[in-house]
């Protein structure tokens, strides 16, 4: 039985231009935020101006279309909220500097919008890059405060001091005191953070890649995270909801973008820029998966006609 | 330092007894390491597994050893034995984890080392391919140049707004170029290359051929089709919500039918509960493997 088959070149150029053509054209895509990107959000949202939040990342260049975009858009909420970060980082050597870059990324996008800028130290620290991420954050987990002591950083004066002595993490004790621990990562950190930070009282969330999703869920379903953002949809659930909140009713009564397992009414950020790389991408990745269907389709289209081809000879 | 922060693992900065100390660990350190590469390879395995077995034997302790409770260390001393170990087992927590990530980085070290072993004698006996070998060391040597370099100048100079690129100096721009204009554009040419793999695989390999494959399929679909926002806008809101929900009434039973609903339960009721038990699966092999290596039962343990 021989099946008849699209050249995989065909293939890769349906691809180059499903994944191409979107980006040309401003595309708004419809969307239903799934419940774990609803919980994120809400979880970013109920910070307070002054709140400090422990930021891991760990992520590089090779999942940055998932991984910066979402780093964006959580550094975007807790800089529009005024709320103090730690950063550190525990597996890729790579990672604090593609972090850092990020951060000033998204400065340039504040200072562009009118908000103040972060300033290192005063606002957020480098708590540092652990090459033994396991024993890392299970420290992190034990004795906070042990741990970022010696890491130091340039005061206000110019003055090398340890981060702990910061205006971020002065009244930093143990991790408890962190009003959320965040992980946007692409490794196994995540697992890591559930293993050994879960069993504080302070809540979790993270931010994973598409392919991170279904063991993330695990965790999410069982409560030991509050929620999750996962891959290019979990961004862009979380920009629609920057931009029009959640379960926020118009004019009309009517409630554009909603969510059964938050009920609670959250107002976004109505009037600021809040499109990112989810919205540049997100059509893209729509087509791109709607090509995958129509092959596996066409893909079995073939068989079927090959088997019946060969059942008739 | 507060006499609370002084143990076994802290001394009064420059005091005698830091001296000491500092002095007896570099000598401790350097007759390990001396005696480890004079020993016969036989004699090296009980050494190793003897330094494993303590590694292993303190993070046990650790987690099981009876903690005092509402101990506060700044205000009480440890009442007795059980109560004196915990405190130490507390106080050493954050050592152990220092040493672990000096290994760690040891290992980056090694790595290094091992780059410049292989690659520098290919180019030194101009074995095939050697002009590679000289683009990867000179590659390896500049990014550690310029990123040093670009570190140390924006440590040194805070008043200078390095966010803005008009204010940078060469090794800024050159970190920039190499770190971000090669190094992460080139990793991510890297990991996008699978994109065309994936699409050439499912529609090569993913056929309905039997009663299984196809369930698979079906699943499959039905978790993208949700993923896909117009898709779902189509189905859920125009078609269910439109022509067939009831106005105002949210737990119907045709609302099971909307893509939200169905992947929702494909996920939460085959997904995680497989990925659960492979999860389980992972952490008794993995469990067990440690307890091979702890007590030196893994062949080349001892």
């Amino acid at each position: 039985m021989k099946i008849k088959t699209i050249p995989k070149y065909t293939v890769y150029l349906l691809l180059v231009l499903a994944a191409s053509i979107p980006l040309f054209f401003d595309i708004k895509m419809p969307n239903k935020p799934v419940d774990s990107s609803a919980a994120t959000f809400k979880s970013l949202m109920t910070l307070e101006k002054g709140d400090t939040v422990l930021l891991g990342t760990d992520w590089t260049g090779s999942t940055r279309g998932e991984s910066k975009a979402e780093l964006i858009a959580i550094l975007r909420i807790l800089m529009r909220k005024e709320v103090k970060f730690a950063m550190w980082s525990s597996a890729d050597a790579q990672s604090p500097r593609c972090a850092q870059d990020v951060i000033t990324e998204v400065n340039a996008m504040m200072k562009k919008e009118g908000s103040r800028e972060y300033k290192q130290w005063e606002d957020w620290v480098q708590a540092g890059f652990y090459p033994n991420s396991d024993v890392a954050i299970n420290n992190v987990g034990q004795d906070v405060k042990k741990m970022f002591s010696p890491k130091r950083g340039t005061d206000s004066t110019g003055k090398l001091r340890s981060v702990m002595e910061s205006p971020v993490l002065e009244k930093i004790q143990k991790i408890e005191d962190f009003k959320l621990v965040i992980d946007v990562t692409a490794s196994k950190t995540s697992d890591f953070h559930v293993q050994f930070i879960s069993s504080h009282k302070v809540p979790m969330i993270f931010a994973v890649t598409g392919v991170m999703v279904p063991e993330t869920d695990v965790y999410y379903n069982s409560g030991q995270i509050a929620g999750f953002l996962g891959g290019l949809k979990g961004v862009y659930d979380v920009e629609v909801m920057m931009d029009k909140g959640l379960n926020v009713p118009d004019k009309d009564g009517k409630i554009e973008v909603a969510s059964t397992k938050v009920t609670d009414q959250i107002a976004g950020f109505p009037g600021k820029d809040n499109t990112g790389s989810g919205s540049k991408y997100y059509p893209t990745l729509h087509f791109a998966l709607a090509l995958m269907i129509v092959l596996v389709v066409i893909g079995n289209v073939e068989m079927a006609m090959a088997r019946k081809g060969a059942k008739n000879s | 330092m507060k006499v609370n922060e002084i143990n076994f693992w802290t001394k009064v900065p420059f005091s005698k007894d830091l001296w000491m100390m500092v002095i007896l660990t570099i000598l401790v350190g350097a007759l390990i390491v001396f005696g480890l590469s004079k020993a016969p390879s036989q004699a090296r395995r009980p050494i190793i597994w003897i330094l494993t077995f303590l590694s292993g034997a303190f993070f046990v302790l650790y987690q099981y050893w009876p903690k005092a409770i509402n101990f506060d260390k700044n205000t009480q001393l440890p009442n007795g034995g059980i109560e004196k170990v915990a405190d130490f087992l507390n106080d050493s927590n954050s050592i152990v984890g220092t040493i672990a990530q000096v290994l760690a980085a040891f290992m980056l070290g090694l790595g290094i080392f091992s780059i410049l072993k292989i690659h520098g004698t290919r180019i030194a006996k101009r074995q095939r391919d050697w002009a590679f070998s000289v683009v990867l060391i000179v590659s390896l040597l500049l990014m550690v140049f310029l990123g040093y370099g670009d570190f140390h100048i924006r440590e040194a100079t805070k008043t200078i707004d390095f966010d803005n690129p008009e204010k940078w100096g060469a090794i800024n721009m050159g970190r920039d170029f190499l770190f971000e204009g090669l190094l992460q554009q080139m990793d991510a040419a890297m990991f996008s290359i699978i994109a065309f793999f994936i699409l050439s695989a499912a529609y090569r390999a993913f056929r309905a051929r039997s009663v299984e494959a196809t369930i698979l399929l079906g699943t499959a679909l039905l978790v993208i089709f949700s993923l896909m926002g117009g898709i779902a806008y189509l189905w859920d809101t125009k078609f269910i919500d439109e022509h067939f929900a009831k106005p105002g009434v949210t737990h119907d039973l045709i609302q099971n039918l909307k893509l939200a609903e169905i992947s929702k339960w494909i996920r939460g009721t085959f997904q995680t509960p497989a990925i659960t038990g492979i999860k389980f699966g992972i952490g008794l092999g993995t469990l067990s493997m440690a307890v091979r290596i702890w007590l030196g039962l893994e062949k080349g343990g001892k």
